[in-house]
This record gives structure tokens, C-alpha cells and sequence, in this order.
């Protein structure tokens, strides 16, 4: 046997012995103690499924308590609507919006989500033979056999969310969830492949939806054009090059005293805000203020990015004018926004709106398009043959054109920051209004805590509405078009992977088999 | 706090072979298996003592996943240090070295400190990557070697002071230059109290000028 082939061999079996892992889940095998987190004797879980070890503070049990009673009375609300949606959504879209922003009750979360990313539409695909397996099963299996991005999934999985109830034990169910619909979508959109950062996104989708719910909503994360998350996650990055150039042009415009601030300690965007576009905030704001971001990006699409990425640092302007050096600035990013944003979830959105606003004024709310299109440039489900390197895990040693230039852009930018001094300057007075405005808004600070639902149906105050009139533009749905082109898949190819011998399609054994028999 | 250098390192080298749990171990003294993926650049600092005086090390800890080189490779500029980790349960992580090292020396500065780190050595009983392998590796690329474990925290310490002595001693030896801060080394603001005379200590007879 050749070197080539004993080394394809041993990617094989890698890739084998992981999946088998997966698949027989968490009986069946011998976790080491190490691999499973210690949470020690006293620890708390959140209403979000979230541990924590030190204690919870009186104030925040007595916040999660006021929480889900206002969740409790809205309920009824919700409820209504989500059986009227396609109505509601067409008629009363405003009434629609000004909820979301006030806050999804967490038990409709899932109903919310699974409408907003329009999910029942794309699972409920024609099929002509009932036992034909769906898409994603079929993707799956794929996914097993040929996928190399196994490995890698696998690697981050051991360290997302471990202080989760759903993701804490090695192999768990969630878990074993996770790996799957990761694995099924480096199949399913191999131009793609996965990327740190999907793993993430895909493990809070899985807190609320199921497996195959949460890879259509990861599909529609990606590929729909209200999102395209696809550009961010792909070779060279391009759609993160755009919000990043956006963000600092934000900055310099409206916190220019911030952004002399953070150039002069070398405080590239690159270093803080990384987390914020690939993973929408996660693990860098709490989580509950988190959820309530993703329900408003679901509902309005992209230009949230930029403008809670503005809104962070709009509101520790002030805080983060203080530090003295770049290890208090990042560990401020790093850690302590995550821990304790220092403000309500409710006022943090009332000062989103008016960013939202802000910037949309300004024309600033959405980087400029791209030249090139980044969205998949193939059919979805199409096969695209892994380079030999992918196949073995070999990282590649030439460094494509892409990459260099996004190098070159990281560094022609940050030296470009040390330079822009003087630009600043122009900007400060602006700068002060803004700090006005969010001084102004702190006013009603109390007030917006725990808003009474009574107020639902008026207009609480005159700036989101606004806000919200002018949001109407963006469509809900804009996937349709997509399902059409999944609907056209390119069955033949996988046909033959997928059915048995008998021509039928026995989904889980499959699976299993079609380990064994590479074995 | 003061100090008397600032010295930035870089950790690299494959994803999953133990970076983050490296940089958590020196900085927070426990190993963590919970904690964030590392997207793009992230980062720790703590403060040691070489030869009676402070110094502050800025570590950037960075993704291993291919994909995020393109970014990361722009850290490597400005980095007196650089700590090239594999996995020794992982031989692919080994077989990876090189392609690192091109990496760093090609867009790092010439006399950027390199540490080659094995991790992992509480996993005897899986070991892929005999320690002789690495030793031999260090040796033909003329860098330190040490095998570590984040989880029992066995060589970390040394992991980073040794790369700091070392540096400490290219600045003794008036190889670095200290006044270009893009060779990863700040001099402090004010000394301490037990140093008055550290500023005046300077290889080469450079003023105490502060660099901030
Ligand atoms: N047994 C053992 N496991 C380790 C050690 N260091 C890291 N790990 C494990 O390897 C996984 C990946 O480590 P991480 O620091 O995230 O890797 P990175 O991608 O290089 O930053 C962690 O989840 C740990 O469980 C070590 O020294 N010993
Ligand atoms: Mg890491």
C-alpha cells in the first residue's frame, strides 16, 4: 500500500470511530472522568439551562421571577398569534414587530423561531415514496460516509456549552444532535463545509428546536439573503471584511472619541468584535439579552449586527474611556460584558432601536454590497469533491490569493487605525450629542423595566415607533425561492448511496451499516 | 500594575491540541475543559519575575482552524514570543509542524523566540508522538522543547518563563531592539519600587525613556 493511500486509510478510520462515538452516544463507552465538567457540590441552573457555580444573586432570581410572571401574562397574547401568524404577519406586522422587541415569552420561543425562519415550510417537502428518506436524513448519511469535516466538529463540540445542561456530558443526546446536524450540513452546502463559529450558532438553535428543525434554520441562516451568514463563515471571510470596515467607519462618525481611544491602544476590531458578527453575541453578552438580539435578527435580518455592535459600545463609551491599558479593555470585551452587561435587557433594546434608527438615517446600517455574490455559487446537496488535503487533514501549506489579501486587509486596516487620528477629531462634537441621547433614553430607564402588558397595544413612546414603522420594508420570508431550488436536488447521485440493497431506505441502520461495511 | 518589560507571545499550532486550556492554565492557574472556543484572536496576561524584575506577558491565544490563518497571521507580527504547540495524542498535529513554522517565520520578526510544546503528557497511555520526536524536531529547527499538560499543569510555568528568559536574555545581549515596539517588547512606564534602578539598567546604555 502506498503512503497516499495508508494515510487515506487512517482519515477513514478517524472519521469512522468518531461517528461510531456519536452514534452509540453516551452508554456503550468509556468517557474519561476529566472529559465531563466538575460543576462541584452547590451549583444553580438558569431558566435558560444554563450552570453556574458561584451563587446567583437574590436580585437575579427576583429578576427571573418578574421575568417569567410579565412572560406569563403575555402568553395569551402570543398564543393567538401564532395561530394566526400568516394573517397577523400580513395585517398587524407592526403589532407583530413592537412585541418581538418587547421581549418573546420563552416558552413560545420555539413557535416564534420556527415561524420567523419559516422552518414547517421547508420540512414539509413533496415526496412521492413515504419511506424515501427526507433531505436531511439523506445528508446525514452522506455526512458519515464522506464528510471531512468530522474531525473538527467533533474537536468543538467537546467545547461548546459545557455549562449547559443540554451539552454538559460528553455524548449526550444534545450533543450527539449537535454533531449530527453539523455533519449532515458540511454535506449538504460543501462550498461551505463547517466553520468554527457554526458549531455555536447551531448549539442554540438546538436549545429550542429539534435536530432536523434546527438544520433547516441553520440553512436558512446561512443562505437566505435576510441573513447570508454564508459570506461570513467562508474561505477569506468577505462578509466579516465588509462589517468590520462598517463598524470602524460607524465608530469614527459617531464615537470618534471612543475609536481614537481604542486605536491608540491598539484596539483593533478584529480583536473585540470577532464574536459579535460570527456567533451573533453569544458568550459575549448575557444570554438572556442574547436570545432577545436573535429574536430581533430573526425578525429583521442582518442590519442588527452592526447596530448592537454599535449599541455595545455607545453604552460603555464612557466605562471603557477609563481603562489604562489593552488587558483591561479586552478583558472587559472578553469577560465582563458576558457576566454582567451592566444595564436591563429592556433598555439595551430601547437603545438598540435608536441605533437601528441612527444609522439607517445615516445610510450606514448595512455595509456596501459586495462585487462578488456570497452566497453558495452551486445548487445545495450538490457534491463537490474534497482536495486531497481536506480528505486527509492535512492543512495545506500554499496560501491562496484570498487568504492574502484578507492578511494584507487585517493589517493595511489596523495600520490605517494608528493613522486616522486626525480624521477623528472632526467628529468628537458629534459625539457628544450621542452620549446625549443615551443619557436621554435612561430616563425612562425605570419606567421600560418590566413594562406592563396593558401598554402592548399603544404607542409606549414616539422614537421606536418610528423606528418600527420604518422596519416594515424587510419580508419575513424570503426562503421560498430557495425551496424550489432544494426541492431539485440532485437526487440521482445520492439516490444510490442511500437505498439499501432491497431499494428501501431504512434510515438508522444505514447509518450504522454503512459504517461497518467501511471498516 | 508597573513593569519593567511587556514581552507579546503568540500561541500556535493545530486546533484542539490544547492552546486556549494552555494560556487558561498559566493565567488562571486551573484547567478548564469548559470554556470558549477561540474565534480569531483572544487573549491573557500576567505578570512574572525574570531576574529580580517585572515583566508582563500579552499572550495571544489564537483559532487553530485553517481557515482562520488568514487572520491570524497578522498577530504574529510584533510577537517577541511564539509557544508552536501539537498534540502528543495526535500525531497529525505533529506532522503539522512545519507548515507552522513556515508560517511564523515567515511573517513573524527574525529573533522571535519559538517554544515547541508537546501537550498532553498526562495522556501517556495514548500517546502517538514520542517525546524524542519532538526533542529531535526542536533541535533540527534550532527551537526550546518541553512537553506540558494543561490539565495537571505540569512544565506550563516553564513553558512561558523559559520563553521570556530567553528573551530577556536576547535583550541582555542587545539583540533586540528594544525602542521598536514591533519586535513584541515595551518597556514599563515606572519601575518598582525594589528596582529604582532599571531604567538605568538597559542593555546598550538606552535612557529610560517609556514608550507609552
Ligand atoms: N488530557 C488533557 N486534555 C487537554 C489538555 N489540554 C487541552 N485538553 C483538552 O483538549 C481540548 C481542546 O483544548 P483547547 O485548549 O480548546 O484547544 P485549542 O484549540 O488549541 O485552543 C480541551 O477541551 C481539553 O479537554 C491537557 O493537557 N491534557
Ligand atoms: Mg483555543
Amino acid at each position: 500500500m502506498s503512503e497516499f493511500q495508508e494515510q487515506l486509510l487512517h482519515a477513514d478510520e478517524e472519521r469512522i470511530k468518531i461517528c461510531r462515538k456519536y452514534l452509540s452516544g453516551r452508554n456503550n463507552q468509556i468517557i474519561d472522568q476529566w472529559e465531563d465538567p466538575d460543576f462541584g457540590l452547590y451549583y444553580k441552573i438558569d431558566r435558560y439551562g444554563f450552570i453556574h457555580t458561584d451563587k446567583l444573586s437574590r436580585d437575579f432570581d427576583e429578576q427571573e421571577r418578574k421575568e417569567k410572571e410579565v412572560e406569563i401574562q403575555r402568553a395569551q397574547k402570543w398564543l393567538k398569534m401564532v395561530k394566526n401568524w400568516n394573517k397577523f404577519k400580513e395585517t398587524n406586522r407592526e403589532k407583530l414587530q413592537r412585541r418581538i422587541y418587547k421581549g418573546v415569552p420563552d416558552k413560545l420561543r420555539r413557535s416564534i423561531w420556527l415561524k420567523l425562519l419559516n422552518i414547517e415550510n421547508q420540512m414539509s417537502q413533496p415526496s412521492d415514496n413515504k419511506n424515501e428518506p427526507s433531505i436531511y436524513n439523506k445528508m446525514l448519511l452522506l455526512g458519515f460516509k464522506y464528510s471531512t469535516e468530522v474531525r473538527q466538529i467533533d474537536n468543538d463540540i467537546n467545547r461548546c456549552f459545557r455549562d449547559h445542561e443540554y451539552f454538559r456530558e460528553r455524548y449526550s443526546t444534545k450533543q450527539q444532535q449537535l454533531f449530527n446536524v453539523l455533519v449532515a450540513y458540511s454535506m449538504y452546502n460543501m462550498e461551505l463545509g463547517y466553520c468554527q463559529g457554526m458549531s455555536t450558532i447551531t448549539a442554540v438553535l438546538l436549545i429550542y428546536l429539534d435536530e432536523e428543525e434546527a438544520f433547516w434554520a441553520l440553512n436558512t441562516l446561512m443562505i437566505d439573503k435576510k441573513f447570508a451568514m454564508h459570506g461570513l463563515y467562508i474561505v477569506g471571510f468577505p462578509k466579516l471584511m465588509r462589517y468590520l470596515a462598517n463598524h470602524d467607519k460607524i465608530l469614527t462618525k459617531f464615537l470618534p472619541k471612543l475609536k481614537k481611544f481604542l486605536d491608540k491602544h491598539n484596539m483593533d476590531s478584529v480583536l473585540y468584535s470577532l464574536k459579535w458578527f460570527f456567533v451573533i453575541f453569544v458568550e459575549r453578552i448575557p444570554f438572556s439579552l442574547c436570545l432577545r438580539i436573535w429574536d430581533i435578527f430573526f425578525l429583521e435580518g442582518e442590519r442588527v449586527l452592526p447596530a448592537m455592535a454599535y449599541t455595545i459600545l455607545k453604552l460603555h463609551s464612557t466605562k471603557l474611556l477609563k481603562f489604562k491599558d489593552m488587558d483591561a479593555i479586552t478583558d472587559y470585551f472578553q469577560y465582563k460584558l458576558h457576566k454582567n452587561f451592566g444595564y436591563t435587557d429592556n433598555f439595551v433594546i430601547k437603545t438598540l432601536e435608536i441605533s437601528l434608527n441612527e444609522l439607517r438615517t445615516r445610510k450606514m446600517d448595512l455595509p456596501p454590497p459586495s462585487d462578488n455574490i456570497e452566497l453558495p455559487k452551486c445548487e445545495l446537496g450538490t457534491f463537490i469533491e474534497p482536495t486531497i488535503e481536506k480528505k486527509l487533514g492535512l492543512r495545506s501549506s500554499c496560501f491562496s490569493d484570498t487568504e492574502k489579501n484578507v492578511t494584507d486587509l487585517v493589517i493595511a486596516r489596523s495600520e490605517e487605525n494608528g493613522n486616522s487620528l486626525d480624521v477623528i477629531d472632526e467628529n468628537l462634537a458629534d459625539e457628544m450629542s450621542n452620549l446625549n441621547t443615551v443619557t436621554n433614553i435612561s430616563d425612562y430607564e425605570g419606567e421600560l423595566s418590566y413594562m406592563d402588558d396593558d401598554l402592548d397595544d399603544e404607542i409606549t413612546y414616539t422614537n421606536s415607533h418610528q423606528n418600527r414603522k420604518s422596519l416594515t420594508c424587510t419580508s419575513i420570508t424570503s426562503i421560498s425561492e430557495d425551496r424550489r431550488s432544494i426541492s431539485t436536488l440532485n437526487q440521482q447521485n445520492f439516490e444510490e448511496i442511500v437505498k439499501d440493497d432491497d431499494g428501501e431506505y431504512r434510515f438508522k441502520e444505514l447509518i450504522s451499516n454503512s459504517i461497518d461495511c467501511n471498516t | 500594575m508597573s513593569y519593567a518589560y511587556l514581552f507579546k507571545y503568540i500561541i500556535i499550532g493545530d486546533t484542539g491540541v490544547g492552546k486556549s486550556c494552555l494560556l487558561l492554565q498559566f493565567t488562571d492557574k486551573r484547567f478548564q475543559p469548559v470554556h470558549d472556543l477561540t474565534i480569531g484572536v483572544e487573549f491573557g496576561a500576567r505578570m512574572i519575575t525574570i531576574d529580580g524584575k517585572q515583566i508582563k506577558l500579552q499572550i495571544w491565544d489564537t483559532a487553530g482552524q485553517e481557515a482562520f490563518r488568514s487572520i491570524t497571521r497578522s498577530y504574529y507580527r510584533g510577537a517577541a514570543g511564539a509557544l508552536l504547540v501539537y498534540d502528543i495524542t495526535r500525531r497529525e498535529t505533529f506532522n503539522h509542524l512545519t507548515t507552522w513554522l513556515e508560517d511564523a517565520r515567515q511573517h513573524s520578526n527574525s529573533n522571535m523566540v519559538i517554544m515547541l510544546i508537546g501537550n498532553k503528557s498526562d495522556l501517556e497511555s495514548r500517546r502517538e508522538v514520542k517525546k524524542e520526536e519532538g526533542e529531535a524536531f526542536a533541535r533540527e529547527h534550532g527551537l526550546v522543547f518541553m512537553e506540558t499538560s494543561a490539565r495537571t499543569a505540569a512544565n506550563v510555568e516553564e513553558a512561558f518563563i523559559n520563553t521570556a528568559k530567553e528573551i530577556y536574555e536576547k535583550i541582555q545581549e542587545g539583540v533586540f531592539d528594544i525602542n521598536n515596539e514591533a519586535n513584541g517588547i515595551k518597556i514599563g512606564t515606572v519601575s518598582t519600587p525594589t528596582n529604582p534602578s532599571i531604567g538605568s539598567n538597559l542593555p546598550g546604555g538606552q535612557s529610560s525613556n517609556s514608550c507609552c
